[in-house]
């Protein structure tokens, strides 16, 4: 004798073992479940067969718990930065921006076209990586590119953490979260432990793996990106450059 | 378990019989529609699902599982709100309704399509002069 809520308790148990949660989204699926049940036989179709095609139509377990995780990491990421903003946005000045290198001031100025491109009213770290990527630094492309985060790969990274706003019309200036200054504050210390005089882009790259906790940050570890060799890769790559000069 | 294979045979047979519409704009276009279709009174995931499926011939299938991030996703961006209520055989529902920045967002999805369409039949058109 086919005992359907025997079945659906079932099911529920394998969608709690892969992850899904109760109640939020298990109760909805669960009711998903059983208004495809419910319309199936009442279309005639045996309950055990309507029980078995509605488990297959709301999906694996697997795969569904893949979706909900990124909306769920989405979400944080957002609050995250609204508590950045709310404890001190203002608090982390900007470096000056006349060290700069053509390259890198660029990049400033890519990033919060960036962050509009997204609808999105604050410049964060994701948007700065988005605009060095952007910024043609021929010598720093060549480091991303033996270190495994090209172009690429790093805008499907960032792709998967980050979801476009909803409506256009952020603010301009569009503000730098407190991470993002961080980072460029960091690649000022690069620059100057470097000896150099100026702030290139190889140096706001690494302040963005410096940083260490914004997206930028956790997109490049996702990558494979390590402080260190990023280091040494640039290191190598600007003795290089001086020497052909 | 052979009743599970010999449905999941059918399953696969009636996806290649009909030309479905490849997942790339299934997933593309998931958000003006559920948008369009809330912009007409509230619903609920099964219903929106029902809709698509019926609208698109049964050619824009979704997995049913995966329309319910899509719309937590939706609610977190401030589109739509969502709120528990009952069917009309007393079970629990949850429905969807959309908000002004849902109406907003919608509206720059329809004129973006439009453009996309507008090009695309501009330049079959211009395939048979």
């Amino acid at each position: 004798m086919f005992d359907l809520e025997e079945k659906i308790s079932e099911w529920r148990r394998q969608m709690l073992a892969a992850g899904i949660k109760s109640p939020v989204p298990l109760e909805e699926l669960e009711a998903h479940l059983r208004e495809d049940i419910e319309q199936q036989a009442r279309a005639g179709i045996e309950v055990s067969r309507a029980f078995e095609m509605a488990v297959r139509q709301v999906g694996n377990p697997v795969e569904l718990r893949k979706e909900f995780v990124k909306t769920g990491t989405q979400r944080w990421l957002m609050l995250r930065k609204l508590k950045g903003f709310l404890l001190g946005a203002g608090e982390i000045p900007l470096p000056a921006l006349n060290n700069f290198e053509p390259a890198a001031r660029r990049t400033l100025e890519l990033a919060p076209e960036e962050a509009r491109h997204f609808n999105h009213n604050f410049v964060g770290t994701e948007h700065l990586l988005l605009g060095l990527m952007r910024s043609d630094s021929k010598s720093l492309s060549k480091v991303l590119r033996t270190l495994g985060a090209d172009n690429e790969a790093v805008r499907l990274e960032i792709g998967r953490m980050v979801t476009a706003g909803a409506v256009a019309g952020a603010p301009t200036p569009v503000p730098f979260t407190p991470r993002a200054r961080r980072a460029l504050q960091l690649a000022a210390r690069e620059a100057s432990s470097m000896n150099e005089r100026h702030v290139k882009a190889e140096h706001v790259f690494l302040g963005l793996v410096r940083e260490g906790g914004g997206v930028a940050a956790m997109v490049l570890r996702t990558l494979g990106v390590r402080l260190e060799s990023a280091r040494a890769e640039i290191l190598k790559e600007l003795s290089r450059h001086r020497g052909a000069v | 378990m052979p009743a599970i294979i010999s449905s999941l045979d059918i399953h696969i047979g009636t996806m290649y019989s009909v030309s479905m519409i490849r997942k790339e704009l299934v997933a593309a276009s998931a958000e003006p529609l559920i948008l369009s279709l809330l912009d007409r009174g509230e619903s609920y995931g099964y219903a929106i699902i029902q809709e698509v499926k019926a609208r698109s011939g049964g050619k824009l299938q979704w997995t049913d599982g995966m329309l319910y991030p899509v719309l937590h996703r939706m609610e977190q961006r401030g589109l739509i709100k969502a709120r528990w209520g009952e069917s009309e055989t007393g079970r629990k529902r949850k429905y969807y309704s959309l908000k002004q920045d849902g109406k907003r967002a919608m509206e720059k999805h329809h004129e973006q399509w439009s453009l996309v369409h507008a090009v695309l039949s501009g330049l079959k058109k211009e395939q048979y002069v």
